[in-house]
């Protein structure tokens, strides 16, 4: 048999898919957030490897490359909407951290509650902010949906704690040691499907997708996946800079501090 | 006709009066001798947050909907930062004809288009999002502008820190220059920031005329005092010229927590002893507060461990007044005002208020702070905001009659627009 050393990229996936399958089997009621973009498509192309191409659990979210892939992947999606808010008029011109709240966590925790569900995988990476390079690949949320992000289970020589209490969901997080370079070239290498969005078009792409009226597309001309790969490798600008909110928060609150006003 | 507004951050009227009299703001003395010079009542709060945006709307929060520099999300106890995209009410330029020039107003982050051009103060985070139109940035990186000091410098070397304040200044008065010249404008709007860092790290400085940094601190307001000499100068007859400060400040003795008491008494209550931030509060609470002094009732259906019901209400509101009437501090009042939602906020956004702000008595600052392990402690900071000592110069109005006695921020823009008619 002709053995290959296996590389970079086959080491990252089966470490995700091992976690994947650990998660599966404590769970059962599991569910995966699907946001369209390149990191929840490329977990949702291991959770299809992770259960030979047989999802055993529902998806959720968004449009044409959805429900292309929806139906081609046979996936069961649900479609969760803060129905009360969406009613009210909910949208970024009520303040963009309420629009957030209402239609995002507010839509999502209705989900999971008329689910039952008990986890979820994520696509987040550790590379993305640096407040996700404080996650755990298990990574447990209270009945609030809070994180205590300083009272986490360790997670050495690869032992995970999987159990979660009653109230409680776990957030599961297979990609969180994949870069973002790592998951261009493994959507490179598997031939993954992304949205058009992420290719260069006149001059502009974006390199992270969120909600339409809160992210921007940057500068960049890479309109092939080598490009953007070639692109990563010598760019000095963050990913998610195109996106709002974020890191902004941790920044108001150091001045806030400094002029003793918290 | 043009109207300038220059903002001195911070300035109480006492301070301007003094260093306009003692020579060292000799052409803010001849602003004040030309024009109506008043001692003005900020906002409730009196934060620069809330203050400068019931300046610039002429709203006040229940209007335009910012109560401080941090808010809850709806129906948590989550924290989060409004900004300029939760300004409920328009700005002046907004409304005022013709275009306009305004630089470093507080809570204006994130810039949107204007007619004109835009400069956001404090707490602007990203360059990009905090000029516009966006082909001044080039000119700005020239000018070295700064968006704000680094106030962290402060807590390790005051040296540092005030060197970095002159240099801060130093840019900002290059893109005065700029705008001024390059912009076709209607209103002009500059705002110093460093006199409230001033006042916040160096009041002692101030009092003291021994005191190490005393001159330096003084250098800074000639500065500035030389920059109103230079504008006044190159306005016209008929322009209208408008000085003010968003709050007062005065000497800080001691920082007292309002959680700290809002538990001791048994208002409020955490899950986890251990474990203390408004995200554990514990059924059975019946108040928090949010910085500086924002006190709201644990309200049924508003938040997710809320019984507080509409007829409890009234007794709690009683209760808490009666506790913060009472606090005392080696010997002195630590509260000299108490103010309700629904005597002090009007209009649609007046459904998100506190129920209760504070405003502390001569000396005692207030702040939230949930995990306080004492009620009351002194930091590195020696003054401390007022709210019933800003100040309001306007020069080259027809009659008198157009400034009252007694303004308060939120009527400086139809003071003004009454100034033209």
């Amino acid at each position: 048999m002709n053995v290959k050393a296996m590389d970079h990229l086959d080491r990252l996936e089966n470490q995700s898919i091992f976690i994947i399958r650990e998660a599966y089997s404590q769970f059962r009621k599991v569910a995966m957030l699907w946001s369209i973009g390149k990191d929840s498509t490329t977990l949702l192309w291991l959770v299809r490897k992770a259960f030979f191409g047989k999802i055993p659990f529902p998806v959720k979210e968004i449009y044409d490359f959805r429900d292309k892939y929806a139906s081609q992947w046979e996936l069961n999606l649900i479609v969760a909407r803060n129905e009360d808010a969406v009613g009210r008029g909910m949208g970024p011109d009520k303040g963009k951290f309420a629009c957030c709240n209402e239609l995002k966590t507010v839509a999502l925790k209705q989900a999971i509650a008329a689910h039952s569900f008990r986890a979820l995988y994520l696509g987040i990476r550790r590379d993305e902010h640096g407040i996700r390079a404080k996650e755990r690949f298990f990574s447990p949320r209270d009945e609030d949906f809070e994180w205590d992000y300083k009272n986490q289970p360790p997670e050495l020589w690869d032992q995970y704690k999987i159990k979660a209490v009653a109230e409680e969901h776990l957030r599961v997080h297979p990609l969180l040691g994949w870069r973002e370079i790592d998951v261009w070239e493994y959507v490179k290498r598997e031939n993954i499907p992304v949205a058009d969005l992420y290719f260069a078009k006149d001059g502009r792409r974006y390199r992270s997708i969120g909600c339409e009226t809160c992210c921007m597309p940057v500068d960049s001309d890479a309109d092939t996946l080598d490009k953007i790969v070639e692109e990563l490798k010598v760019s000095k600008v963050s990913e998610r800079s195109g996106r709002s909110q974020d890191k902004e928060d941790d920044y108001m609150m150091q001045k806030l501090r400094s002029l003793g006003y918290m | 006709m043009r109207t300038v507004i220059i903002g001195l951050d911070g300035v109480p009227f006492d301070l301007l009066r003094d260093l306009a009299e003692s020579g060292v703001m000799p052409n803010t003395a001849s602003v004040i001798a030309d024009g109506a010079f008043r001692k003005m009542l900020s906002s409730i709060p009196e934060v620069s947050s809330v203050a400068w945006s019931s300046m610039i709307t002429g709203k006040n929060p229940g209007e335009h909907g910012i109560y401080g520099f941090t808010d809850l999300f709806p129906k948590s106890y989550n924290m989060r930062f409004p900004n300029y995209n939760d300004l409920k009410a328009q700005p002046f330029w907004e409304r005022w004809p013709g275009k306009s020039v305004i630089i470093n107003v507080p809570s204006t982050y994130p810039v949107r288009h204007m007619r004109g051009a835009h400069i956001s103060g404090f707490v602007s985070v990203d360059m990009q999002k905090s000029v516009y139109p966006s082909a001044l940035l080039a000119e700005l990186e020239q000018m070295d502008y700064r968006l704000d000091v680094d106030s962290q410098r402060a807590h390790a070397s005051m040296d540092l820190f005030l060197t970095d304040l002159d240099r801060t200044l130093d840019a900002r008065i290059k893109c005065y220059r700029y705008l001024w010249d390059s912009e076709n404008w209607k209103t002009f709007m500059l705002v110093f920031t460093g006199t409230d860092r001033l006042m916040h790290f160096l009041w002692d400085a101030y009092e003291d005329k021994d005191h190490k940094y005393h001159k330096l601190l003084l250098r800074h307001f000639e500065k500035i005092d030389d920059v109103i000499g230079e504008i006044a100068d190159q306005m016209n007859d008929d322009d209208l010229l408008v000085m003010l400060s968003d709050h007062g400040f005065e000497r800080l003795d001691q920082d007292v927590y309002v959680n700290y008491v809002l538990r001791d008494s048994g208002f409020l209550r955490f899950k986890d002893s251990h474990k203390i931030t408004l995200n554990t509060i514990a059924p059975g609470t019946k108040a928090f507060a949010l910085d500086p002094a924002r006190i709201y009732l644990n309200c049924k259906d508003k938040y997710p461990c809320g019984t507080v019901t509409q007829d409890q209400r009234e007794d709690i509101l009683a209760e808490l007044e009666e506790l913060f009437g009472m606090l005392q501090l080696d010997g002195r009042k630590v509260i000299s005002q108490m103010h309700r939602k629904e005597q002090t906020y009007s209009g649609p956004f007046s459904e998100n208020a506190p129920d209760l702000v504070l405003i502390p008595a001569g000396g005692f600052n207030l702040k939230a702070k949930p995990n306080a392990p004492v009620l009351a402690e002194k930091d590195i900071f020696t003054g401390k905001h007022t709210q019933d000592s800003a100040f309001l110069i306007v020069r080259g109005f027809a009659d008198d009659s157009c400034v009252p006695e007694t303004p308060s921020i939120s009527r400086v823009v139809s003071i003004i627009e009454n100034c033209h008619n």
